[in-house]
This record gives C-alpha cells, structure tokens and sequence, in this order.
C-alpha cells in the first residue's frame, strides 16, 4: 500500500496526473490488455484481435488497453507494466511472445498471459491454438476448382510451423480437387512488409499461378494489389484472404477468406478465465467451435463453378465429425497425446 | 592550434545538453499537442501517460527507462566517438547485429569455460565482431576513398539479414521450430544491477564506458589527435605529428567495438537469446543521441536516459492513453526532428561565438 501511494505521490508530482494504474482494478472487473507486433489496421491478424479486445470490453464489461511492441525488451516491458498496473488477463497476440510470457509468468503469478500460435506452457501462460489449417483446407478446394492454369500461389512471411502448417493444408484441400495442381510457395521473411509481398505475388502470377493465398498480416494489402492489377491487365486471376474475413478488403478479386473468428475466441478464452478454466493446458480453436472457417465472397458466387460450394460444405462437415484429418503441423511442447 | 580549437564547436558540455534537451522536449510537447488534437486524441492524458511511463515511480524509471536506455548510450557512444574523428559511421545498427550474433554464439556454445570467465567472454566477443563489421567500410575509406556513409548503411542491411540467417539455420533453436536461437548459459548473462528491478549491469558498463571515453578524449593524446583530425583532416595531416589514417583507423574500429558490444550487452542482459527483431533502430537513433549530446561522452550518458525515457513515454501512451502507434510514432519523430533543429541553432550559435571571440584577440 505504502509503495501504491508513493508511487502516485511520484506520479503526480512529477506527471501532474493521477494514479491511472492501480485503482480501477477494485471494482473487480476484469482487466484484459493486448499486445500486437503489427498495426491493428491491417484488417486481418491483429485487427481480429483487437476487435476481440473490444467484444471483451463490450460483453464482460472489462477494461482494456492495448500496445503495438517490436522488439523483445519491449515485449518484458509491456508485460510488466501490465502486471504491474493490475492487468489480469493478457492476450499476446503471436508466437514471438513466448518466451518473455513465460519469464513474465513466473514472476507475476497473478496474471495469466495468453499466446496466440504460442508453443511453451506453463500455469499462467497459455497458447491458445488457432487450427487455421482447417479453413486453409477449404480455401484450398476452392482455389484449385477456380484455377484454370493448374497452378495456384502461397505468399507467406515468416516461415514458422503455423504458417507453414496452413500452406501444407491448403496443398492438401487444393490436391482433393485437382490432383495434378501446381502449387507455388514464397516466404518473404516479414509479415508487414506490403512491398516484398506484392513482388513475391506479382512474381508468382507471371510464372502461370492465377489463385493467390497469403499468410502475411498488413503485408497482405500488397498480394491483393499485385492480384488486383493482374486483373486489370485482363488476366483471370484471384486472390483468398487469410487470419480474418478480408472479403471487402478487395471485393472484386477475393473469391474467399479462411478466417480465424479471434474476437470469439477471446470472448471463450475470457470468459472461461473467468470461472478459472484457463491455464496449464493450450486451448485449441477449430472448425469444431465455429472459430475457423473458410466464406465464399457473396458478390463472386456467380463465377465459382457449380457444386464446389456443395463439396466443401462435405468437407467442412466431415472436418468437424472427425472423419476428414486435415494435415498439420505440431510445434506446442509436450503436445504429442493433444486432439 | 588555436584554429582547431574555435573549430571544435561540436563538444559542448553536459549542462548545455540538457537545456537543449529541455527546450527540444517543450517545443516538441507543443507541436505533438496540436497534432494529437487534430486527430481526436486528448493531448493532456497522452502528455500524462508518457510523463508517467518514464518517470512515474521508481521502478518505472529503473526498470523500464534506464534499461531502455542502455542500448542507446551504447550506440550513441560509439556514435559520438566515430563522429569527433570526423567518420560518419552510420553503421552502428549493423555493427550492433554483429556483436548479438557473436554474443549469443558464445553464450551458447562457450560452456567449456570457467562461469567467472563467461560474461568477460561474451562481451569482448561481441566487441570484436562489432568492430570486424567495422574493419570492411573502414578498409575501404582509408585504402579506397569510398564514403564510409554508404558502406556503413550497406553493412547494416547485411548485420540484420545474417541476423536473420542465424536465427532460421545454424543457430536456431533445439527444436528448429521458431525463428530464434535458444538461450545462452546462465553463467553468460550479465547481472542484476539492483536486485528486484530489470536493471542489468549493462548500465554499469555503459557509465564506465562514458567515462573512460570522456577521459580519452579530453586527457590523453590520443584525444587530442581525435579532436584535431575531427576538426579538420587537412590541418591535422598538414602538422606532421598526427598519423591521420592511424586516428581514424582506431577511432572507426572503436565505435564498430562499441556499437557491437551494444548488441552483446542486450544479449547478456536482456534477452538471453537472439531474435530478427532485436534492435528497433537504435543504431539510427543513436546518431540523434550522440549528435544532442554535443558528441560529448558524458553527455550521451544523458540524452541516452532522454531518449529511452522518450520510448518508455511511447509505450505509455499507447497503454494509458489509447493513442495508436502510427501517432505515437508521429509525436517520437517530432521530438527527434525538434533536437535536430536545436542543435543545429545552438551550433551556429557556438560557431558565431567563436568567431567573436577570435575577432577580438
């Protein structure tokens, strides 16, 4: 109490501002914060979690905060600031946080910190697993019924087991439909850099490829650009978002999105934090719980050729009763015996 | 002799950075005000929240300011040291990545020594990776004449893609799973400087470093020939008794050897592993550090803590007060852009002086 005091006391006389930190956590509710490594703008990875963030605020009545960090001494920084200042439940929001997580972890055993596509577990500090593979399955069918060249692309940035694992699925959905499909794969080493992403697209396209999937965050306004231009130049050629539903982002050339619904499954994850559910073991977010998904674009169902919609509606079934495995990729420690 | 000294307007003392700094940061707070408006944000509790992240309790300003500013008066010291030798190395981000690479090597794989020997290992390794990153632009200015601004900024990109290299191949981690290496030996990692904070004893060695440079530069001859060869190449050359290509040669390996050990220092200190994105920029940022503190080594010590308490406010201000990154980012660049400006006025401000003060001999 006594440091809570002179802290403020310090504050305010140095900041001419109150204690912000410590007090609202009285009332009890819930105190959720998020960590990025990229803009929440960037309609996709880390806009789904901020618009997670926000459905926490809105449903659970929690008070939130998020901060953009780069750079691994600014991801302890931000974990003890939160800590520090009464923060409950932290989302951070990319394997790249693990292992400043589970330092923070073991020091603020309060606080319980969440990592999305994380791969190391302990009581307080939790991955919470994303099965985007299983949408990039679908998207997969998709994008081979709608190739007329036989060859369709893969864009990623930074080549680690979970954006790997999708491109394997989405080979694997594409090969379903069309056995003999080319596919084409790129990591360009970043995920926001909408310059490399567009090269690496634009390079893809001119070698025959014309459905291009990317696995980027705000890099992937560059693969659209890159398809959207293409399209302008006459060439039938599409593109299928990724992380969340990027439909409207470029609505005359996604034919279709494999999303992540991350702002539900924060909601889950907060609120089984809530009645003391979470920690110790990752949780896991697949087609089974409606958090993974593969939407057909509305405005371009005229071009996707009869009866795909129906097969992939069959798999998407077959996913959830077990009888389809979509192939993936483990990367979580100790998760050999995991569904 | 009395000429390179009215020249040498650059150094200036401590006190004077920190006016400067002062004027700098209440222009800045200005301007950033008026921006924050015009987008819809309250200035008064961004202003707040970035007072109260860097200053706003003790700890805050241990653990999160000062840890923060390690890197930066690193680099600025290697900066300063480079740039009162008249070198323009702005290769310091790269310089920085080759001391990481060669710090987290030898944390990891320099087991079979002595623990007590283990820290002494690392950082010395990455003191010589940093200045070996150094030895190509510095080989091709003295022997080639080809600017060392170019060839450093070309090495940084090279520092940051080896980096990148490591990190996915022979020095990943034990599973081969995520883009990092695995942490180095606990008898590598630099120790706490107060227990119950994160700070490291890199603070430590960065104080110690400023002074030794603060010394070197104004007490030994070698000092003196730094100054002279700074001040003007020509003149020092012209005199007969400096070796100019000697001071330089030194002087560019000694800011590469600093800028590297930067890199082993966060490594030791901090992280304890590798990562791609391990620096957010501080090689670049340190050249405004070095440049506010007049190239001063003492006063890099504090436009150093200046700026790491200049990010902790970022941070803050996106935690407290809500304001998106690309904004904060906005009002960081502001205040980088209002020192430039200030130190460019105070300099001429210096150089008029000088020139008074030599009209009236």
């Amino acid at each position: 109490m006594s440091r809570n005091v002179r802290t403020c006391l310090l504050s305010s006389l140095v900041a001419l501002v109150g204690c912000g930190g410590s007090s609202a956590s009285d009332d009890g509710s819930l105190r959720a914060a998020l960590l990025t490594s990229g803009p929440v703008s960037d309609a996709g990875w880390y806009a789904g979690a901020y618009d997670g963030l926000l459905l926490i605020q809105d449903s659970l009545g929690a008070t939130i905060s998020h901060q953009q960090t780069a750079t691994p001494a600014e991801f302890d920084e931000a974990f003890l600031a939160y800590a520090s200042s009464g923060y409950d439940l932290i989302f951070a929001h990319g394997f790249e946080y693990q292992d400043a997580a589970v330092r923070a972890g073991s020091q603020f055993p309060d606080v319980t910190i969440v990592v999305s596509g994380g791969g190391r577990i302990a009581d307080n500090v939790v991955p919470l697993i994303f099965r985007l593979e299983e949408g990039s399955y679908l998207a997969g069918m998709a994008a081979a019924a709608m190739s007329e060249t036989g060859m369709v692309g893969m864009v990623g940035g930074v080549a680690i087991p979970p954006a790997q694992g999708t491109f394997r699925a989405f080979e694997a959905g594409a090969r379903s439909i069309d056995p003999d499909i080319r596919v084409l794969e790129t990591f360009t080493g970043d995920w926001n850099d909408v310059a490399a992403a567009k090269e690496a697209t634009v390079a893809q396209l001119s070698r025959g490829a014309d459905v291009i999937i990317h696995n980027v965050d705000a890099a992937s306004f560059g693969v659209f650009q890159a398809v959207r231009e293409a399209a302008a130049d006459g060439r039938t050629v599409w593109a299928v978002g990724m992380n969340s539903d990027q439909n409207d982002v470029a609505p005359d050339v996604i034919i279709g999105s494999a999303v992540i619904r991350i702002p539900q499954a924060f909601l889950e994850t907060a609120r089984r934090w809530e009645t003391g559910e979470v920690g110790g073991a990752p949780i896991y977010a697949s087609i089974r719980e409606g958090v993974i998904d593969f939407v057909f674009n509305p405005r371009l169902m005229d071009r996707v050729p009869s009866g795909i919609v129906e097969r992939i509606a069959a798999a998407r079934s077959d996913i959830r009763s077990g009888a389809l495995t979509v192939p993936r990729v483990r990367f979580v420690e100790d998760e050999v015996g995991a569904p | 002799m009395a000429d390179v000294q009215a020249q040498s307007v650059r150094s200036v003392g401590a006190l004077e950075s920190i006016l400067t700094g002062a004027v700098a940061v209440a222009l800045t707070l200005l301007t950033g005000a008026v921006l924050l408006l015009l987008g819809g944000f309250d200035p008064i509790a961004a202003g707040g929240a970035m007072i109260g992240g860097a200053f706003g309790g003790w700890n805050t300003f241990v653990s999160i300011t000062l840890v923060r500013s390690i890197p930066l008066i690193l680099t600025g010291l290697a900066v300063a040291l480079a740039f009162r030798a008249g070198v323009w190395n702005i290769g310091a981000e790269g310089q920085l990545y080759a001391g990481a690479i060669a710090a987290v090597w030898v944390g990891i794989r320099g087991g079979a020594l002595p623990a007590p020997l283990l820290v002494p290992a690392v950082l010395m390794s990455a003191g010589v990776a940093g200045a070996l990153w150094a030895l190509v632009p510095t080989l091709m200015h003295l022997r080639l004449g080809v600017g060392e601004v170019i060839t450093t900024i070309l090495m940084n990109f090279v520092g940051i893609y080896l980096a990148a290299y490591m990190v996915h191949g022979p020095l990943q981690e034990a599973r081969g799973v995520f883009p990092q290496t695995g942490p180095i030996a606990e008898a590598a990692r630099l120790p706490m400087l107060l227990p119950g904070s994160r700070l490291h004893w890199g603070f430590g060695v960065a104080l110690l470093l400023a002074a030794a440079l603060a010394v070197v530069v104004r007490r030994t001859r070698f000092g003196f020939e730094l100054r002279a060869v700074g001040a003007s190449p020509e003149a020092a050359a012209v005199s007969g008794r400096i070796d100019t290509s000697r001071v330089l040669l030194v002087s560019f390996l000694g800011s590469g050897a600093i800028a590297g050990l930067a890199g082993g220092v966060e490594i030791s200190g901090l992280t304890h592993a590798l990562y791609e994105d391990l620096s957010p920029g501080w090689g670049y940022t340190a050249i405004a550090v070095a440049l506010l503190a007049g190239l001063n080594p003492a006063g890099v010590v504090v436009t150093g803590v200046l700026f790491g308490a200049l990010q902790a406010g970022a941070g803050a201000m996106q935690r407290d007060a809500g304001i998106p990154a690309a904004w904060v980012g906005v009002v960081e660049a502001l205040v980088i852009l209002a020192v430039l400006a200030i130190d460019r006025i105070r300099r001429r401000a210096g150089a008029l002086r000088a020139a008074g003060a030599r009209g009236d001999e």
